[in-house]
Order: structure tokens, then sequence, then C-alpha cells
């Protein structure tokens, strides 16, 4: 062993290379609602980062024949880089489990015009891959992000005629006049708001009331946070959802929310799991204000959606929601030396969603069949 | 320069301190290794007392850790068995440590092959990427991998005693004095902290609560026992009064990194494989490596794609035939540190803490002590001997008295983490 009082020099380099993640990079690691009343920068920063990790395990998936996503590599900024496969098979369920939510979201009823909203969006591909599989649904598509987030986006949907060309030509603003470094773009099927969500809280918003254009208020909408309310104060995220379900979409719009987040802090799993993260700078608040399913649930409920609120650990959700035809593809991708590591990986992610149509609109009749875990 | 001598012990210095050795004393390194495993058999025989340990996976400061606790080599003998490399940051110091210390002390220190000792899983999982981060070329990878042919397929323990020396040490916390078994009972499992606290203790034929005579007389008071345990060869009198005829040898213990084949019946068919190979995506040899214990009946495919499930069943006929007592196995994380399966006729071992520096688990280690009554006494064929005293059809033999010790991750100021820390780690 190293001797004990003689530093490795090397180690002390790394460490301020490493910015964020080191011990002595930040003079104070304290707790999220003093970052968010000083300059929360460098948290702030270390979430945004956080999209290229999704953005690179989605090319890897892609890459090894998990998930078929053509669009993914168009938004990742670095090459891609294998993941182990017990990463590819919780990105893959991950993925599974919300393309299923939002694809029975969309069969149901078909004629009628739809709305998603996509929270801290980022990279996510997901309009590009729903205007393939669904080019004649009269769909409405947002996306929020921080404006770093949203720039880079739209350079790339500039930078690749793929992408460019799916925003559709009959928008009243010409795709052409995407500008170089423009942060927000708006048409009448997809729209990039550009925008840090916690102005949409209550408590600020009231002196400067936010508006996001093109938002219908009477339609149908799905509002999807993967991995990106999880990173607020539980009031806050109460607030923003208010804003949306209240003001934006006021009753009678059937609204609904989908959440993907993790869950089980406390045990030793979720103990080194907030551990790490916060030697990341990344804190998740809603994480131990809603430890377990049973929590999920009645946050769902307890934010107006009372027709329906489920939730599901991805363990759960690999084992019920995927054919074993589909299974046996997976398994056969890869060997997967990591299973008991994955059942405690898997079981600390879970989906939770939860709807508002008077128990007999859209999402009713979309996630009727939808089992959750339980509960 | 050759490796040999003095140049190895200045080797095993330089790896304690985490630090990587040149590419040719590792070539020359790997070479000796070779020489000397070549000479092993599929199976190598092991006498006790020795303390058996579960997947290590790069993780070195837990392996000084373990060492540490379990006593430092030579002076402990120590069996191995597998997946010393992949998924933590220093594979090559741990597993370059762990040879140099075999070929240094050969009669000391047991390697069995992980099913990560291969080519394929390592440039998925880790080790092939850490060499060449570190030598900046694949050679070092390529002479471990050539190791990793000719490492022992399994162990078979004999000597073992059927009842532990009580350890002398201090009483958990956590422990209630009441449930301590009579300090002259049979002790069959004993688990220690890794500062040596007592945290269980359970004796032969004893139900775990039923020990609870009023306690006239502290278990771990200090006339009980004065020998450390660690010393192993023990004088076994500690429970001398009542009972000297219980302190027998029981079965042997075969140790393997997976578990059981349905090619392999007979522990002599293990001995037959040509095992100077990668390691075959399929046959007795992969499954050996691959295969993990499950509550089914008979026999099941496996979710990892390679390998078989194999129930309580399969384990105990297998046992019987074989005259073991006991299967000692790692390869799979368990978050205890070590668990038994049917009837204790089975065990995963797991000796990475904190695995991955995810996963929150404990790490242990299982110490064997040595059969005293039987000093001196080496069985001749290991476990293909007939039968044992007791001329049965379904009897168990009895298993070895059995101590772990659970230890926790080295602390994180004693480890220099590595400055480029993974970024996908969890799903953000």
């Amino acid at each position: 062993m190293a001797a004990k009082g003689i530093p490795d020099l090397r180690t002390l380099l790394g460490s301020r290379r490493g910015g964020a993640s080191r011990r002595d990079a930040r003079p104070h690691r304290g707790p999220p609602e003093v970052r968010h009343t000083g300059r929360g920068s460098n948290a702030d920063d270390a979430v945004r980062n956080t999209d290229q990790d999704a953005a690179g395990s989605r090319v890897s998936c892609v890459d090894l024949g998990y998930l078929h996503d053509p669009y993914a590599k168009l938004f990742a900024l670095e090459p891609a880089t294998r993941r182990l496969p017990l990463l590819n098979r919780g990105t893959y369920v991950r993925t599974s489990a919300i393309d299923l939510l939002i694809d029975r979201f969309m069969m149901a009823a078909p004629e009628t015009a739809k709305q998603i909203i996509s929270l801290g969006a980022g990279t996510d591909t997901r309009y590009f891959r729903l205007c393939d599989k669904y080019p004649s649904a009269k769909l409405v598509y947002h996306e929020i992000d921080f404006p770093t987030n949203t720039a880079a986006k739209l350079a790339a949907i500039q930078r690749h005629a793929q992408l460019h060309s799916k925003l559709r030509t009959d928008s009243p603003q010409d795709p052409a006049s995407l500008g170089p470094g423009a942060t927000t773009y708006h048409s009448a099927t997809y729209n990039v708001h550009a925008l840090d969500l916690r102005s949409l809280a209550h408590t600020i918003a009231d002196a400067t009331p936010q508006t996001l254009p093109n938002l219908d208020p009477s339609i149908p909408t799905l509002i999807l946070s993967e991995m990106c309310l999880v990173y607020l104060q539980a009031s806050t995220v109460s607030s923003i959802i208010s804003r949306f379900v209240n003001d934006f979409l006021p009753t009678p719009t059937p609204v609904s929310l989908v959440l993907y987040e993790p869950i089980l802090p406390n045990d030793a799993f979720g103990r080194v799991m907030t551990s790490n993260l916060s030697s990341r700078n990344i804190y998740l608040p809603t994480l131990s204000a809603y430890p377990e399913l049973g929590d999920q649930r009645a946050r769902l409920k307890q934010y107006g959606l009372a027709d329906g609120a489920k939730a599901a650990d991805n363990e759960w959700i690999w084992r019920e929601w995927i054919p074993e035809e589909e299974k046996e593809r997976v398994a056969g991708l890869e060997f997967l030396d990591e299973m008991e590591e994955l059942d405690l990986l898997l079981k600390h992610y879970c989906v939770a969603w939860g709807w508002r149509d008077d128990g007999q609109g859209v999402f009713s009749e979309a996630w009727r069949d939808i089992r959750d875990a339980g509960g | 320069m050759s490796i040999g001598g003095s140049d190895l012990d200045k080797a095993i210095a330089q790896l304690r301190a985490c630090r990587p050795i040149p590419e040719n004393q590792v070539r020359e390194l790997c070479y000796k290794a070779r020489e000397l495993l070549i000479e092993e058999g599929n199976v190598v025989g092991v006498n006790a007392p020795v303390t058996i340990c579960g997947d290590i996976h790069g993780q070195f400061h837990d392996l000084m850790e373990l060492f540490r606790v379990g006593g430092d080599v030579p002076d402990t003998n120590y069996l191995f068995m597998g997946d010393f490399v992949d998924r933590g940051f220093y594979s090559l110091e741990s597993f370059l440590l762990l040879l140099c210390l075999k070929v240094r002390y050969p009669d000391r220190l047991t390697l069995i092959r992980g099913n990560h000792e291969s080519r394929q899983i390592t440039t998925v999982y880790g080790f092939y990427d850490e060499c060449l981060r570190k030598y900046g070329s694949a050679n070092v990878w390529r002479y471990c991998c050539d190791v990793f042919d000719y490492l022992a397929l399994g162990a078979l323990v004999t000597g073992a005693s059927t009842s532990l020396t009580p350890t002398d040490g201090p009483l958990s916390d956590t422990l209630n004095a009441d449930t301590l078994p009579d300090p002259d009972a049979e002790l069959e499992i004993e688990t220690l902290s890794s500062t040596g606290e007592i945290m269980y203790r359970y004796a032969r034929n004893s139900s775990p609560q039923a020990s609870s005579q009023p306690t006239s007389n502290p278990p771990s008071s200090p006339n009980a026992s004065t020998t450390p345990s660690r010393v192993g060869a023990a004088g076994t009198g500690a429970t001398s009064s009542a009972n000297g005829s219980t302190h027998n040898e029981g079965g042997a213990v075969l140790c393997v990194h997976g578990g059981l084949s349905p090619l392999i019946d007979k522990i002599d068919k293990i001995r037959l494989l040509d095992r100077k190979q990668e390691v075959p995506h399929e046959g007795a040899m992969c499954d050996l490596l691959w295969s993990d214990p499950d509550e089914i009946d008979g026999w099941g495919l496996s979710p990892r794609g390679a390998g078989f499930l194999f129930g309580a069943d399969i384990v105990k006929h297998f046992n019987h035939q074989n005259d073991l007592s006991l299967i000692a196995r790692a390869h799979q994380l368990v978050m205890e540190g070590f668990k038994e399966m049917f009837d204790n006729t089975i065990v995963t071992v797991w000796s990475a803490p904190n695995y991955c520096y995810r996963c929150g688990n404990v790490a242990a280690i299982l110490e064997l002590d040595e059969d005293g009554s039987n000093e001196g006494y080496v069985r001749r064929s290991n476990g293909d001997a007939g039968r044992l005293k007791a001329p049965l059809v379904q009897k168990r033999l009895e298993g070895p008295g059995r101590r772990y010790r659970v230890f926790e991750a080295a602390p994180q100021d004693s480890r220099g983490m590595p400055a480029k820390k993974p970024v996908a780690d969890y799903f953000l």
C-alpha cells in the first residue's frame, strides 16, 4: 500500500482536471436548497452534462442492436463508447417502457389531436422517431430544456438533413430560417423552448408570467420527465406540475405525467448511489421525497392525476412488460455476466405514470391494460 | 532482467504499493507462473487450514483490506476462486500481485480460474482496456491471458476440521449474548467482523436460537480459547471436555468459480478435461466457470448466456457421489458477503466489497481450520476415495467448521481514486 502521508501527486493533478467530481474542487457542497438560492451554476452544469451521458448510452444500445434509432448518433457529440452490457440492458428497459406508454397513447383514438411535452428533453430523439412511426398523427410536440442544450440540439438538427427534413414544411416558420445559435424553434408540430423549468414554479413565475408558444390548452397532453424533475426540489416540482395541469392545461383537458426516476435511496445500493452522484455534484432531491413506488403513486395523485396513478420498477418491467421472444432476442445480443448487479440496478429505477381524464378519456383507454407492480 | 529471488520481492513490494511493474518483468513473471501452473492438475489438492476467497475484480485496495483482515501471505494460506480482473480500476495490479505471490509462495496460494479470466470477457469488461492504458500496448494483456489458460479449474480442500476453535474476540454490539451456543458445543459457524468482533456463532445440530443456556460462561471468555484462530494449526482443545471425537475430518470441500455441470458427475471427470485453452462457450469447462445454484429442481438455463442453473437435488447428489461435505464457489454478488444454500451444502463467497464502487455490499472470506486430530495424515486420493467410516447410503458427511470474516470496502482515503472516473455509472 502507498505509504501513509505521502500524497500521490498524480491523483492530485487528476483532481484538478476532474473538476466537479473532486472533493476539493468545491468549497461547499451544501444541500440543494443552498445551491438554488445561491449561484447554482456548478450543479446546473453537472445536470446539463448528464444529457450527453444519456446520448452516449443510447448510441451504445443502437450500435449493439438493442434499440432501433437512426437518429441517436446524430445528436451524440462524442464518438460512441461501448457501454457495459448491464447499462445497455438498463437503457433498453428504460426506453422500451416509455415507448410502450407513448405508443399506447398514440394508438388510442388515433384521429384525435394530441400533445407531448418533454421536460429536459436534451438530445432525446423521440419526436423524430414518432414522425416516422405515426406519419399521419396530429401531434404537437414540445421540448423544454436549458438554452445550452436546446442550442446544441437545434445545431445538430441543422447539420443533418435527416433531422431537418422532419421539421414539417407546413409550419408557419420556415425550417430553413433556423439561424445559427438559435435556442428556440416554433412550429405547429415541433417546438423547442429554451427555458429553465424552475421559472415555471409559481413563486417565481408570479412576477414574470411565462407562456409556452403553440401550447394547445385543450387537447390530450402527455408530460414526460425522463430523469429531469428529479434534480429539483419536491416543492418546486409540485409548482411546475401545477402550472401545467392547472394553468396551461386546465380541467377538463386530459393530461398525464410519465416519470422515469431512481427509487430506493435508503438501502445499501441506494446510499452508495446517492453518495457517488453527489461526488459528481449531482443531487436528486425528489429521490428522498419519494423513496418507494407507493410514494410515487401517491405523489401523482397529489398532483391531481386522480384517474390513474401507477408505478413499476424497471426489474419488474423487464419481467412483465417485455414479451418473451423479445427478451430472448435481447439476451442474445451480449453475454451478460452481471445478473445480480443488473437486478439491483433495475430495481432502483422506476417508471410512474398518472393521468386525469374523467376516467373515460384517451389515457384511460390507452393504459387500461398496462399493469403496474402490485400496489 | 530476470524475475526471481530478490527481484521478485521487489516486484511484490512495488505491486503492494499499487504500482505496475515493467512490461519485461510481467513477461518473465507470466512465464514463471505458467511453468508452475502447468504442473498443477485441473483440480488442485489443498490441505486445511486455508482461507477461501471469492471475486476480487480489480479492487486492489479492497484486496489489501482482505489481506489485513485475513492475515498476510505467507502467514495465511489462501485459495482464490477466480475473477481477479475486470470491472475494478486495478485489475492489473491485483492480478500481478497475486501471481507474484503465487510464484514466490507456490504452496501458500492457490489460484483457480474464473469466467473473467478469458480473452473474450476481458475485452468487454475492462482488463484489456486497462492494460492498453497502462502500457500502451496489448502485450501485457496477452501475457496475462496466456497465464489464464493454465489456471486450475477447481480445488479440493481436505483435512478441514468439523468444528472451529472459537475465536477469542469481543462480542459485537449487535450480538445477543443469549443466543451464543454453549462454549462446549461443537462450533460449526462463526462470523467475525473486520475488526475481529464476534457477530454470530452457531453450534452443530442446534437451531440458531436454541442455545440460550443461562449464560454462566460467556463463550468469549479468555480462558475458553487462548489461541488466535488465524494461526490455524490451533489447539483444537478449546472444547475438549466431552466430545473429543467430534473433532473429525469432514468430507472434502470442492472449490470452483461458478458451479456444477450436467456433464460432470464425478470430480475425476474434471481431471480429464483439457483446460489449457480459452474458456469455451459451452461444455463442462465453461459450466464450471459460469453456472449458478438456484431454487429449482434439476438443471435450468442460465440467464447469463453461458453455464446452467442447478438446484439443491443436483448439489446433494453430487456431494454424496464425491464424498464432499460442501461446495464453495464465487461468481455471484451476495450483499452479505457469503450465502449458504441448500442445507449448507453449497456456499457462495464474495470478496469484492462495494462491488464496482456502486453496489453497497460487504465482502467475506471463509476460513477452514485444520483438523488437529488428524495431524500429519494426508488423505491419498482427493474426493474419490471410498466412503469414510460411515457405511451409509444417504447420510451427509459433516461439513467443515466455517469461519466467515466479513469486511467492508477499504476507506476512501486509502485508495487513490483514479483521476478519470467512469461516467456511465447510473442512468442519468
